[in-house]
């Protein structure tokens, strides 16, 4: 197992530096604006991207690249949105807003998406099942920033209960700050609850109809008992790799739902950076969200197997 | 085999979260101080006592002890207000709050009259920073100083003395002395910075003399040589001095972005524009001149703005030789590269807000490693440890793409100005103006939101979106803010492309007709078939009526706020133009400029019938069923840049008012206007090339130069109808200090912008300066009218904004000036402290009406 997920690892990284160059190359030869000649600001503008080392060739530039990232960690320097700052500092500055404000989504989330899916498969082809389904669907259907006008109009507006917008500073787990989230956090968990409810819904429908839960009913078991120990673990081998999927996600942000609720996360950076053609910033976040992706692929292949013996890891047979 | 599982599950999660936590810098995502503390107060070990410490209201500041929060809304929040770097108006938020001027502009309350001016009907120009108003040491400067290269001919206006006071001081208690002005100015212009603000001291009006010199020392740059190639070869240049701006002309540069290139060079450049294979893939700087530019050539008379020479700066400059010295601590010497006064040096000539706090800004500055070698950047002003004020107001919190947070900075000097306290014009009290102790800004991109938290007393203002303005526009809250921009409602007259377009193969001649618009009386016809202000009111709200070629907010004296709307000539134009005869109202001019509006139901009947005759005598239109109506549709093609519903609600009306002003006559029903497909900013391409017909267009800028505007407005390579209607081509006669003189409208137009020119051996300039103020008014006027009277377009609808003002607050001045605009927070009263006003929302349920 440890031999496979450091072969994996290995894998990741020669796939990431290919990734990272290529989107290095792609967005370097993206031209830059024509500057009108009249402009007086055109010659320091020039001069300033001749300085900047962009007439150089893209491999010559990529090399002090990876050579700056590597011995000094040294992401560069924010050439237009963040003029002069360094990136690095920059997006670990927004960093925490985004995965918290995602984490209580998740947190909140989860266990009433599973306990909504376990509910309805119980119930199968009852009301309440019906009642879930149809909910589920629709709520899965509406995108998230519509709840999240609903939300702020409701319950920031008229019933003034929480804030319109997050709250400024970065005391995260302060009271004030948890309840400026709300919104927000209700925004972002009515779909992942959706999802759960019929993902989980779906396999434990599923596994409860199988032979061998008549078996487990047959040497004794309770309902209940028959469902925790036999139906529920089953259907986690598709459940707990979702979960892991949505934790690796917190990382990512909301564009639209951080830009409703004033939320100071990365949602929209790397956007803004191609728009803005600020390279230092699309790069590293572009390196940051390659990373988590390629990490989240081993967590979760490797995940299958704790869950089900069945699956093992790097098995050549 | 478990614990081997789960040491590989706990190896991929770490790999997850290493990236997070590799960084040694994170962990600080806000700066800020004590949510009362001035930035920039000094660590506590040092012995000093900070500001904030200060027990005492310095002397000038007013201090009630009541709270009054100004809370502001901005779609993007500045992450660089950093005076030397700034590029964007986002990046400018804080100008004004945390800096100040030498000279300010100041309403003219009781205590400071303006002749000939109501109280707060203008402004006068007051010392700030500077201890009183510029001395002109001219004379001096240049006998002393001959590095300055001061004309032997000027006696004034090139070098100025300005004393400071000496209370000038930062946030911090740090002094701020005439050196800190030189020191700052040395480091905007210092060469291995590369300052963006750097270039707004090379070109233009307002150059400090030899500073461009300084900023670009050890290199080179195009410019252009403003005459035609065979000028350019016989003013004795060599071929090997004369180069061709490739970027602008061809859109290429060389590989190692050179954007210029020596007509003899031959190395030929790859056009990425061009599929390889194809003609003029590659080109050369030889090959452009050969085949463009060289005498003969198609593209000759373009030479003026892409063929010119190479200028390259000296290295090792002197900063020594830069205009601009301190003679002592409160004194600041400026030498210009032109000669400058009045309104124009000390508003924007001494303009000051490059001053930075030089300990800091050298502590902020960056070095990193490129490609090329070094470059250098700043964190100066990025944050509230690294911002210093100078102005009412310090930055006390600041959270990057959130918020930012500001206090009364009581180390200002200007709470000791004189006229910081002034008379109110309503109950004639005097107050101290920044009544505003905290200024609150958040990042609210929805309009949404900002308009649920302002209704909800939480945002001062809120600037109406379409959907608003029935609801919202004749609230009392309500100001409606002009902008300059006239829009008006363009003809296509360009026959030929008109011609190629009736003939084409999809083109139906016997039902549809694209002739009839570049018939004069059609488009007189169209002028008075719409009544602008119901237009207006239909269509935009916030905007209104729009008659001139100028609109009202156009000033073409700065020194005393005169609008060029209120001139005499101006109003002539104007009456001439819409046919209103002044005798008609007992002379009076204004009582026949009030009568206008442009709209004219029976006179637009007459016209089209007239327009529809015309049309079958020439054959652009028939009626071959000899019903009296014609048998095309006359099709205008309006030239749309995106779809939106203000077009459609135009395009509605405009075919409303045409089919009403038809009615009865040959046209009826006959005219439609069509969209084109979305063309983004290609459509003024569109309508300058004739390929579409119409669009409601119009030229902003310029709002204390009106003069400029006749330049753009008789431009071929402007003006939207340059391709069919010359301005050289039309004559016009102004009477000059009694004698008539003719001249064609562009040649007038240029010399009322400084070109000389020369009538049966007569130099005349109309330029700034050169002639007196109403005579240049008149000539403006009288191009105005010829512009008009051409029709190419007519004036429909004057652009303007309308925004909701808080309950909370009220502006001291309810008129908008384009200089002053309301006063801006400087003159913003409250109604409410804000415990009041939590507890009146409160009252209402909190949901404010408006």
């Amino acid at each position: 197992m440890v031999k496979y997920a450091l072969q994996r690892t290995f894998y990741m990284i020669i796939v990431f530096l290919i990734i990272t160059l290529m989107c290095f190359v792609l967005i370097r030869m993206l031209p830059q604006p024509i500057l009108p000649p009249e402009d007086p600001h055109t010659k320091v503008i020039e001069l300033r991207r001749e300085a900047l080392g962009y007439n150089e060739p893209y491999l010559v530039q990529f090399a002090l690249f990876v050579k700056n990232v590597v011995t000094k960690f040294d992401w560069g320097l924010s050439e237009k949105l963040y003029f002069g700052q360094d990136v690095w500092s920059i997006f670990i500055q927004k960093l925490p807003a985004s995965m918290i404000i995602n984490l209580y989504s998740i947190i909140l989330s989860i266990p009433i998406g599973i306990a909504f899916g376990i509910f309805a498969a119980l119930k199968k082809n009852t009301w309440v099942d019906y009642t879930i389904s149809t909910l589920t669907m629709v709520v899965i259907s509406v995108p998230s920033f519509v709840y999240a006008f609903l939300i702020q109009y409701i319950f920031c507006y008229k019933l003034g209960w929480f804030p319109f917008l997050m709250k400024s500073g970065t005391d995260w787990f302060s009271w004030p700050m948890f309840v400026s989230m709300i919104p927000a956090v209700m925004s972002l968990s009515f779909g992942v609850i959706a999802g759960f409810t019929r993902t989980t819904r779906a396999e434990l429908t599923e596994v409860l109809t199988s032979e061998f839960m008549l078996l487990a009913r047959t040497k004794g078991l309770t309902k209940t008992q028959a469902t925790v120990r036999h139906a529920l673990r089953n259907c986690f081998v598709v459940i707990v790799p979702g979960i892991f999927g949505e934790f690796i996600g917190i990382l990512g942000g909301s564009l639209i739902i951080e830009r409703i609720f004033s939320v100071p996360g990365v949602g929209g950076l790397t956007l803004n950076a191609i728009n803005g053609l600020d390279y230092n910033i699309f790069i590293l976040s572009t390196c940051f969200y390659t990373a988590i992706g390629l990490a989240a692929s081993i967590v979760v292949d490797i995940s299958y197997g704790f869950i089900d013996p069945r699956i093992r890891m790097g098995s050549k047979k | 085999m478990t614990a081997k599982r789960i040491v590989a599950l706990l190896l991929a999660l770490v790999m997850c979260f290493a990236l997070v936590a590799c960084g040694d810098n994170g962990g600080t995502p806000v700066t800020s101080g004590d949510s009362n503390t001035p930035a920039n107060v000094p660590a506590d070990n040092n012995g000093g006592e900070t500001p904030a410490d200060e027990e005492e209201t310095p002397a000038g500041m007013v201090d009630t002890g009541e709270s009054y929060i100004y809370k502001d809304s901005v779609s993007t929040l500045a992450s660089n207000w950093n005076p030397h770097t700034y590029q964007t108006t986002d990046d400018a938020y804080l100008q004004g709050y945390i800096d100040d001027s030498l000279y300010s502009l100041i309403f003219n309350d009781e205590n400071h009259p303006v002749e000939g001016k109501e109280t707060f009907d203008g402004y006068t120009i007051v010392p700030a920073m500077a201890a009183e108003m510029p001395v002109d040491v001219t004379e001096e400067i240049k006998a002393e100083y001959p590095q300055f290269g001061i004309p032997d001919s000027a006696t004034s206006s090139y070098a100025w003395k300005v004393k400071l006071r000496d209370d000038l001081q930062w946030d911090d208690g740090t002094p701020i002395t005439a050196n800190d002005f030189v020191e700052s100015f040395k480091r905007l212009l210092d060469p291995k910075l590369l300052n963006f603000r750097a270039a707004d001291y090379s070109q233009g009006s307002y150059v400090v003399v030899n500073a461009e010199n300084y900023a670009f020392q050890g290199s080179s740059t195009f410019v252009a040589g403003g005459m035609t190639s065979s000028e350019l070869l016989a003013s004795g240049l060599t071929e090997d001095e004369i180069y061709i701006d490739l970027a602008n002309f061809w859109g290429i540069t060389y590989d190692d972005g050179t954007t210029y290139g020596c007509i003899t060079d031959d190395t030929m450049i790859r056009d990425p524009a061009v599929e390889e294979g194809q003609p003029e893939d590659y080109v050369s700087p030889k090959y452009l001149w050969d085949n463009y530019f060289a005498p003969g050539m198609p593209y000759e008379a373009y030479a003026t703005d892409y063929v010119g020479t190479l200028k390259t700066y000296d290295d090792n400059y002197d900063f020594s030789n830069v205009g601009l010295l301190a003679t002592d601590d409160n004194s600041l010497i400026f030498v210009y590269k032109n000669a400058l006064e009045g309104f124009y040096l000390t508003t924007y000539g001494m303009s000051t807000s490059w001053l930075v706090k030089t300990d800091l800004y050298d502590d902020c500055l960056v070095e990193s490693e490129s490609a090329a070698g070094t470059v250098y950047s700043s964190t100066y002003f990025t944050g509230v440890d690294t911002t210093a004020s100078y102005g009412p107001y310090v930055l006390s919190d600041y959270q990057m793409d959130k918020s930012l947070h500001l206090v009364k900075n009581p180390n200002w000097a200007g709470w000791n100005y004189e006229w910081i306290n002034y008379v109110h014009p309503d109950d004639g009290e005097t107050y101290q103006m920044y009544e505003t102790t905290e200024i609150d800004c958040q990042v609210v991109e929805e309009a949404t939101t900002r308009k649920q938290m302002f209704l909800a007393g939480q945002l001062m203002g809120y600037g109406l979106q379409a959907e608003d303005f029935d609801q919202y526009i004749n609230s009392d809250y309500c100001y409606k803010t002009p902008a300059e921009t006239i829009f008006f409602l363009l003809f296509n007259g360009y026959e030929d492309v008109i011609n190629q377009r009736e003939a084409a193969a999809d083109f139906d001649a016997t039902t549809h007709d694209l002739q009839m618009q570049m018939l004069n009386t059609f488009r007189r016809a169209c002028a008075v078939a719409i009544d602008r202000e119901d237009l207006a009111a239909t269509c935009s709200p916030s905007r209104q009526g729009g008659y001139g070629f100028l609109g009202q907010t156009y000033i073409y004296d700065p020194e005393t706020c005169a609008y060029y709307r209120d001139t005499d000539p101006a109003k002539r134009a104007l009456c001439a133009f819409y046919s209103v005869n002044v005798d008609d109202f007992g002379g009076d001019l204004d009582a026949a400029v009030a009568s206008i509006t442009g709209y004219d139901a029976e006179t637009a009947k007459e016209l089209f019938q007239e327009a529809y005759e015309e049309g079958i005598e020439l054959g652009y239109i028939t009626d071959n069923n000899g019903d009296g109506v014609s048998d095309q549709e006359v099709n205008m093609v309006y030239a749309l840049s995106a779809e939106s519903e203000l077009y459609d609600k135009l395009i509605a009306y405009f075919t409303e008012s045409f089919d009403k002003a038809t009615e009865g006559t040959g046209l009826y029903q006959k005219i439609r206007i069509t969209k084109s497909a979305p063309l983004g900013n290609g459509w003024s391409d569109g309508i300058r090339n004739g390929l579409y017909d119409t669009q409601l267009a119009g030229w902003s800028g310029a709002t204390l130069d009106p003069f400029s505007m006749a330049d753009t407005w008789t431009r071929t390579d402007a003006a939207y109808w340059g391709q069919w209607w010359d301005a050289n081509a039309h004559n016009m006669t102004v009477n000059i200090n009694g004698k008539d003189l003719t001249m064609s409208i562009r040649a007038f137009a240029e010399c009322l912008n400084g070109t000389m020119k020369t009538v049966d051996g007569v130099d005349y300039n109309f330029g700034y300066g050169q002639i007196d103020t109403d005579t240049r008014l008149e000539i403006l006027a009288a191009i105005e009218q010829e512009m008009l009277l051409s029709y190419n377009c007519v004036p429909i609808m004057q652009d303007a904004g309308a925004s909701l003002l808080s309950q909370q607050v009220y502006n001291v001045v309810e008129d908008y000036n384009p200089m002053m605009g309301r006063g801006g927070i400087a003159y913003m009263r409250y109604n409410y402290t804000e415990d009041e006003w939590n507890e009146y929302v409160a009252s209402q349920g909190g949901t404010l009406q408006y």
